[in-house]
């Protein structure tokens, strides 16, 4: 019989250890962003050289490959439960916040394998200066939180609906863009020896807003 | 081995209680007005025709449908059963459930127990397995397996946790004259331990029930 108590901490456990597992299996996500992050790193390499100290294009360029490579596939979290038809699975074991917060953390570790390959990639194709390590680290942590629960909220939203494609675009345009201008304004501070702590506020903010109203809406979700 | 079940003598006795329950999903589509009381050990029965609104009870019963009006309430021992806690308290069986291909069938189901809070999560899928005699074909992928035994799997999910109330929906659609009889051999099993509730038309199913109520709508909005 079911044990009493830490029972969300047990399902979130098995979400997240069942989409690792799949992830692992299949590699679909994985392979995908890693194949985006590298061409493009090395696409741009080719055609335009080291950048050097055009920390505004640096800063630009990381975070658009970074969005662009995790995208498709922390979009689809949720998408591949309903195409899949497993929803129906999922929720009989587990409650929908615990669901949601299972693929989050799998969002944010997925995140994190994807930049620890793309951005050491980066410094080195695109000749970027040598980061200030602690605003740098904290600026993409605190960005690879608020992308990651945005595109899982989003991606909840959305997972049922037809046309959900075009949806998602158009859903998380306006949401993803003020954490991206944060993040890349932050990115650009730190090679410029400026203050980050305005942008770091930002997206503390942005990341518990976008994870809170997550936890409050996942349970009216899908009801029906 | 055999999946444990409750013993529902006296004070874990199980009640389903429906008051005016109904669901819309559109148009000319859901469930109608609905009343009744069912108290266990015993078999219930929810007939009707295509259309009536059987699998949608069913899932109001389960708390995966929230209904658009009435109160659908279950009790073990008296005791009123949150919704947020109604899934451990629940089997659940039905045509529309799907596993993940990328799992096991063992896995899917350990997946199952450790996301519900099972504390010896392997102990309860092989019991479970075996009782649906799947134990042979544990390692197989979900998507190797014939339609009639993807249907035995379904109701070794249901019967994983050793639930009060087995909600059984088309319990024999795809099974051969053995299937029919594992699945008339657990509900009997079950109706002496708690409340079976089965949804179907085939008469075979449904003939061994004690109570049985018939939809006669066909849907919200629509002529009945």
């Amino acid at each position: 019989m079911p044990s009493n108590g830490s029972s969300s901490a047990a399902a979130v456990w098995a979400v997240l250890r069942k989409e690792c597992r799949s992830e692992w299996r299949t590699r679909y996500g994985l392979n995908a962003a890693l194949l985006f992050a590298v061409t493009t790193l090395t696409a741009v390499s080719f055609a335009i050289g080291r950048l050097g100290n055009r920390t505004d294009l640096l800063a630009a360029l990381l975070w658009i490959v970074l969005l662009f490579a995790a995208l498709a596939s922390l979009s689809h979290a949720f998408v591949r439960e309903v195409e899949g038809r497993t929803l129906l699975l999922l929720r009989l074991v587990a409650s929908p916040a615990a669901i949601a917060t299972g693929k989050l953390v799998f969002n944010l570790l997925f995140l994190g394998v994807l930049e620890l390959v793309t951005v050491p990639l980066f410094l080195v194709l695109m000749g970027a200066p040598p980061p200030r390590w602690g605003a740098f680290l904290g600026i993409l942590g605190l960005g690879s939180i608020a992308l990651g629960g945005c595109a899982t909220l989003v991606g909840a939203v959305i997972s049922q609906a037809r046309g959900r494609g075009a949806l998602y675009a158009a859903v998380s345009f306006p949401l993803l863009l003020p954490m991206l201008a944060a993040a890349v304004s932050g990115t650009r501070a730190q090679w410029e020896g400026g203050p980050v702590g305005s942008e770091a506020r930002l997206l503390t903010a942005y990341a518990a807003a976008v994870v809170g109203a997550s936890l409050l809406l996942y349970d009216r979700l899908w009801e029906d | 081995m055999s999946v444990a079940l409750r013993s529902v003598a006296g004070a874990e006795r199980p009640s389903i209680t429906a008051q005016g329950v109904w669901h819309r999903y559109g148009p000319g589509r859901g469930l109608e007005p609905v009343s009744f009381a069912w108290c266990g050990p015993s078999v219930a029965a929810v007939t009707g025709a295509n259309g009536s609104g059987k699998s949608t009870l069913l899932k109001v019963l389960a708390g995966l449908v929230a209904p658009s009006g009435g109160t659908a309430t279950l009790s073990i021992g008296g005791s009123l059963v949150p919704n947020r806690a109604r899934r451990r308290c629940v089997g659940y069986a039905s045509p529309d459930l799907m596993f993940y291909d990328e799992l096991s069938c063992a896995e899917n189901l350990a997946f199952a127990g450790e996301a519900l809070g099972l504390r010896d999560v392997r102990r309860a899928f092989t019991a479970a397995l075996d009782q649906v005699g799947l134990g042979r074909v544990a390692e197989d992928r979900p998507g190797a397996l014939s339609s009639g035994m993807l249907q035995r799997l379904r109701l070794a999910l249901a019967l994983l946790h050793g639930p009060a109330v087995l909600l059984l929906d088309e319990p024999t659609s795809h099974m051969d004259d053995e299937g029919r009889d594992l699945v008339a051999r657990v509900v009997e099993r079950h109706r002496r331990a708690g409340l079976v509730v089965i949804a179907s038309n085939d008469e075979r199913e449904w003939r061994i029930a004690e109570q049985r109520i018939e939809l006669r709508g066909r849907g919200l909005g629509g002529a009945a």
